[in-house]
């Protein structure tokens, strides 16, 4: 059995199994480099809310695939996902971590262990499921 | 397809009287009704609130209902639990989705809130004595015969859910107002927002979520126009994949221009077709000429809107329940409709107050033109946005919610100039200033807020003693 690295909510059901080296992307320029840098296509993107402005310009000249740390289908990350038909799994948590997403009350050091954990991993998303999207490990 | 392969569509059902709709949340809402069995979301939630109201606003109403001046204390109460539970079932899951990392949202939106409840009740009275009770009817009215138009649902919603429901309740949390204080001013914004949504949907409702999240406004001979424009699409061709990376890529820009929230768009339907099929029809706003930072929208030649009537094989998915919520959004179970559209048309408007005979359609085929420019645009908009400071992000955020929700409706009025000239519409009031500096203090509007509204705790009901003609009496 694949490698399960996190799991979150899966924004829609897709057969659609984009791969790619996980990029967390923490500020707009870091967005403005990797769409300059003409590797978008190479990555799984990973950010920390489920807004749809601070992934703007990847999302609409082609993100293959999205991991959010926070945020739910319904969050307008989510929807604009689902009209791009980009897989996206939203609120991902590691599967070795108990650590989980709260709302206003999740410490700094969530976002900082999933992001250490996932960045630059080489993974798969699985979105064949009504309600969870999974982070597969390639490596 | 997707997983759905197989499935029949069972949406109708949802339209039966004794059906209760499916649950799209495990999540249960309790708001005033302590001690109550909780509310569930959809179409349950809905009959659920209308059992436990004390008046008879929630169900249909007369058109001389909609025109009395203004509602008792009962109705208001109703009207204050029903939005608080409307606003929990369509934006508690959305709001998990913490920092934007590009513009402090939930900073402007808390600003914006308070500045509403405050400054909008006299340019709201200002203009319902311009154009009258039935003025305002007609204004709701007039979106039953165009497309491109924000007097939709998301804006009709905002008046009373956003300016009223969360104004009040910001300020509650911030302490600076009781829940008996300014009930003449609530009633302003309630009764505005009652005439308009009336006067649009004219089925006695004013929300969609009241008819199992519905939204057919238009009229037939209206729809039969746009209808035959939509040319059949088929899965997987690249006419599929130009119309809805058009409608995706259009969708971005429109929530891009809005600051990261729904003003952009909105969606009407399910309007369902002779052959069974299911027509959406939405609109996208990508060139709002009020905003200075339109300037990338206009110079890369983009309307202020475009529309996409898309049509939906609901057996092909399976469809099992589609909601229109009162935010203009379209969700379904199983969630991907994007496979299940088997037909589409667009069509732009150049500018808010082009004339419906001036519309024009745009061939799926010529749509990559547009796209491009659609792109330029969005990226030159985030560079923009993203080169500003913090306290300018807030104050155009704030902005987008304070001016645009009601900017429809003063505009089709012929009051827009007026608010700006006369009632100072654009300046921030003084007490909203100042709250700039409160509401980063012990997490109060990334915490606190939040937690008031989307729990629907913090929406206090007006008390026995609460005076219809009470404003503020004194500050303490």
């Amino acid at each position: 059995m694949a490698d399960v690295l996190a799991e979150g909510y899966n924004v829609f059901d897709t057969k659609k199994s984009p791969s790619g080296t996980v990029k967390y992307l923490s500020s707009p320029a870091d967005v403005i480099t990797l769409i300059q840098s003409g590797k978008l296509q190479e990555h799984i993107l990973l950010v920390r809310g489920g807004t749809t402005t601070f992934l703007a310009p990847a999302l609409s000249m082609g993100a293959i695939g999205v991991i959010t740390m926070s945020g739910a289908p319904e969050s307008h990350l989510g929807i604009l996902s689902r009209e791009f038909q980009t897989p996206c799994v939203m609120t991902a948590y590691l599967t070795s971590s108990d650590s989980r997403y709260s709302v206003g009350a999740t410490p700094e050091s969530h976002f900082v262990e999933i992001a250490e954990q996932l960045d630059g991993k080489k993974v798969r998303l699985d979105c064949t499921d009504d309600e969870v999207g999974r982070i597969v490990a390639l490596d | 397809m997707t997983t759905t392969d197989g499935k029949r569509a069972t949406y109708k059902q949802r339209y039966e009287p004794g059906d209760d709709g499916l649950r799209f949340q495990d999540l249960t809402y309790t708001g005033n009704f302590v001690g109550l069995e909780p509310v569930t979301d959809g179409i349950k939630g809905d009959k659920m609130l209308k059992e436990r109201a004390q008046s008879g606003v929630l169900e249909k109403v007369s058109k001389e209902d909609v025109l009395k001046d203004q509602f008792t204390i009962p109705e208001l109460n109703d009207l204050n639990n029903y939005l608080a539970w409307n606003i929990w079932d369509v934006l508690v899951m959305r709001a998990t989705e913490g920092v934007s990392g590009m513009i402090p949202r939930q900073e402007y939106e808390i600003l914006a809130f308070m500045h509403e409840f405050y400054r909008w009740p006299e340019i709201l009275r200002m203009t319902t004595n311009e154009v009258g009770a039935q003025g305002l009817l007609d204004i709701g009215a007039s979106a039953r015969r165009e497309i491109g138009t924000k007097i939709n649902s998301v804006h009709d919603w905002c008046i009373g859910a956003v300016g009223f429901g969360m104004g009040r309740c910001g300020l509650l949390a911030l302490e600076v107002i009781g829940p008996d204080d300014y009930v003449a001013e609530s009633n302003e914004i309630l009764k505005f927002m009652q005439r308009i949504l009336w006067g649009k949907r004219q089925d006695g409702y004013i929300l969609n979520s009241q008819d199992r999240y519905r939204c057919q406004i238009h009229e037939d001979d209206f729809l039969q126009q746009l209808v035959a424009q939509v040319e059949p699409l088929e899965a997987d061709s690249p006419k599929h994949h130009a119309f809805t990376q058009f409608n995706a890529a259009t969708e971005l820009l429109a929530f891009l221009h809005h600051y990261d929230n729904r003003l952009g768009l909105g969606d009407t339907g399910p309007y369902e077709l002779p052959d069974g099929n299911l027509l959406i029809l939405r609109d996208l706003f990508v060139n709002e000429e009020i905003y200075h930072w339109s300037d990338v929208s206009a110079d890369a030649k983009l309307p202020y809107s475009y529309t996409l009537a898309m049509i939906i094989d609901p057996e092909q998915m399976g469809l099992q329940e589609i909601r229109v919520n009162d935010i203009s959004t379209t969700f379904t179970r199983p969630k991907n409709y994007v496979q299940a559209i088997i037909g589409g048309a667009v069509f732009a408007r150049e500018k808010w107050d082009t004339p419906m005979g001036e519309v024009y359609p745009i061939k799926i085929d010529d749509l990559a033109e547009h796209l491009g420019r659609v792109q330029q645009a969005t990226l030159k908009l985030y560079t923009k946005t993203s080169k500003m400071c913090r306290r300018d992000l807030i104050w155009n955020g704030q902005y987008v919610y304070y001016i645009d929700m009601i900017l429809p409706h003063l505009r089709k009025a012929g009051t827009y100039e007026k608010a700006c000239v006369d009632y100072d519409l654009w300046e921030i009031d003084q007490r909203v200033a100042n709250y700039y500096y409160d509401i980063t203090k012990r997490g109060f509007a990334q915490e606190t807020v939040p937690s008031k509204i989307f729990s629907g705790a913090g929406y206090l009901p007006f008390s026995d003693k609460a005076d219809l003609r009470s404003s503020k009496g004194r500050v303490l």
